[in-house]
C-alpha cells in the first residue's frame, strides 16, 4: 500500500472532522482538499514525525488556521446559543442534536479542535496532543473547558427535568 | 465517603478517556461509588460523545466527492513523486559507479554548511543586547515582505507562541547562495532562538541535527528554500519548534 492509498483511507475521517469543525459542507470539503494537496506535496516527509493520522490532522488544522487568518469567521457568541437552545420546545431528542451542533459551533476554536479529536475521532490524549502540538496538560484543560461549556449550553433543559423528578 | 479524597477533574477526565494506568483506573472506579457529582459528570460526557458521534459520524459514510480523490491523483504527487524517485535512483546508481560514497559525502558537506551559517548567525546576533534585529516585530509585515523580495521567494515568520517564543524581528544576511533571512524569537525568560532561511539549489531532506558547543540546530531543505532553527535550548524543545516551523511553512 502506498502512502497515497493510506492517505485516501483517512479521507472519510478528515471530512467528518472538518464538517464538525466548520459546519458548512462546502467549506469543510475545501478544507479537506487543501489538506490533501499539502499532504501529497509533502508525502515523503511524514514518516519522520509519527503516525500518518496525526500528521494529516495537523495539516488539516494548519489549513484551517490559515483560512481563519485569511477570512475571520463570525463565530456565534456562546450567550446567543445558550439563549436559543433554552427556548421551550427544544427538548425532543432531534432538537437536542441540533443544540449540540450549535453548541459546538459556539466553542472557542482551540477547544472545539481538541474536543473533536478526542470525542469524535477517538484519539488518545497523546495522539491528540501531538496533533495539536500542545502539551498534554494544555490538551486536558481545553477538553475540560469544552465539555463544561457544552454542558452549560446543552444541559440546561435536562437539569430542569431531573430536578422535577427528584421533587416528585 | 469515609477516607475518600475528592476526585480531581483531571483524574476524572483521564479515567473517562481510558488514559489512566489500569491500577489507578481501578482505584478511581472504587472511589466513584457514591460520588454523585462525579458519576453525573461521567454520564454527561457519555451523552456528549453520543451526541457528537450521532451528529457527525454519518459524514464519514458519505461517498467521497470526486474532487477530493482527484486531489490525490492529479496533484504533483502520484507521477511527479515517482519520477523524482526514479530519477534519484538512477542518479545514485550513476554515482555509485563513480564512487558514490565520496559524492554523497560531498553533498552532505555542502548542505551541512547551512547549519554552520545558521549557527554562526545565531551566535553573532542572539547575544546582541541592543541590536539583535534590524527590523522589529512591530513592523512584521514590512519585514516579511522585504525579506521575501530580497530572497526572491515568499517566506514567512512562523508563530512559536505555543512554545513560549515571540517574534522579536529579523534581518537580512549575506549567504553563500544569495541573501539569507534571520528571524529572531525570545521567550519571557530571555532565551532566544532563530530561524534562518536561505535560498537552496533544490532537493528536500528530512530534519537534520547539528550542534556546536551549546548551540543546536535542526535544519532541512525544502525545494527552493532551506531552513534552520537554532538555539541554546533543549533538543526536544528545539525539535518541536522545528516541527512547528515546518508545519507553518508547508
Amino acid at each position: 500500500m502506498t502512502v497515497l492509498d493510506e492517505i485516501a483511507g483517512h479521507i472519510p475521517a478528515l471530512r467528518r472532522y472538518a464538517r464538525a469543525l466548520v459546519r458548512e459542507r462546502d467549506v469543510a470539503d475545501d478544507l479537506v482538499q487543501d489538506c490533501l494537496e499539502r499532504a501529497v506535496s509533502r508525502q515523503h516527509s511524514w514518516r519522520r514525525d509519527g503516525p500518518l493520522r496525526a500528521w494529516l490532522f495537523r495539516i488539516l488544522l494548519n489549513c484551517h488556521r490559515d483560512s481563519l487568518r485569511r477570512r475571520p469567521r463570525q463565530l456565534v457568541a456562546i450567550g446567543d446559543v445558550a439563549q436559543e437552545v433554552a427556548r421551550p420546545g427544544n427538548q425532543e431528542a432531534h432538537m437536542a442534536i441540533a443544540e449540540v451542533h450549535r453548541a459546538i459551533a459556539g466553542l472557542p476554536d482551540d477547544q472545539r479542535a481538541a474536543l473533536l479529536l478526542v470525542a469524535l475521532e477517538g484519539m488518545s490524549f497523546d495522539e491528540a496532543a501531538a496533533t495539536l502540538d500542545i502539551p498534554k496538560g494544555t490538551l486536558m484543560s481545553r477538553l475540560a473547558r469544552a465539555r463544561e461549556k457544552l454542558r452549560e449550553i446543552t444541559g440546561r433543559d435536562r437539569l430542569q427535568h431531573n430536578t422535577g423528578r427528584h421533587g416528585r | 465517603m469515609r477516607g475518600k479524597s475528592p476526585i480531581t477533574d483531571d483524574q476524572l477526565l483521564a479515567y473517562f478517556e481510558g488514559a489512566l494506568p489500569s491500577v489507578e483506573a481501578r482505584e478511581l472506579a472504587a472511589r466513584l461509588d457514591g460520588d454523585e457529582t462525579a458519576l453525573a459528570r461521567l454520564a454527561e460526557w457519555d451523552r456528549q460523545n453520543a451526541m457528537i458521534r450521532a451528529l457527525y459520524d454519518p459524514v464519514a459514510e458519505e461517498p467521497v466527492p470526486a474532487r477530493l480523490t482527484d486531489a490525490l491523483n492529479s496533484a504533483p504527487g502520484r507521477t511527479g513523486f515517482l519520477l523524482r524517485r526514479i530519477a534519484a535512483a538512477f542518479a545514485l546508481l550513476a554515482l555509485g559507479a563513480a564512487g558514490g560514497w565520496l559524492a554523497s559525502d560531498l553533498r552532505f558537506a555542502r548542505v551541512d554548511a547551512l547549519a554552520d551559517a545558521a549557527i554562526g548567525a545565531h551566535v553573532t546576533y542572539a547575544s546582541e543586547v541592543r541590536h539583535p534585529v534590524e527590523v522589529e516585530a512591530a513592523q512584521a509585515d514590512h519585514l516579511v515582505a522585504w525579506l521575501s523580495k530580497r530572497l526572491g521567494h515568499d517566506i514567512a515568520a512562523p508563530d512559536f507562541a505555543s512554545e513560549g517564543f515571540r517574534l522579536m524581528g529579523g534581518r537580512l544576511l549575506p549567504g553563500r547562495t544569495g541573501p539569507a533571512a534571520l528571524f529572531m524569537y525570545e521567550n519571557t525568560s530571555g532565551q532566544r532562538i532563530s530561524l534562518y532561511v536561505a535560498p537552496s539549489n533544490g532537493g528536500e531532506t528530512a530534519f537534520q541535527f547539528s550542534e556546536e558547543g551549546d548551540v543546536k540546530s535542526f535544519w532541512w531543505l525544502d525545494g527552493a528554500l532551506s531552513y534552520a532553527v537554532v538555539g541554546n535550548v533543549g533538543r526536544e524543545v528545539l525539535r518541536r519548534i522545528a516541527l512547528d516551523a515546518y508545519d507553518q511553512l508547508v
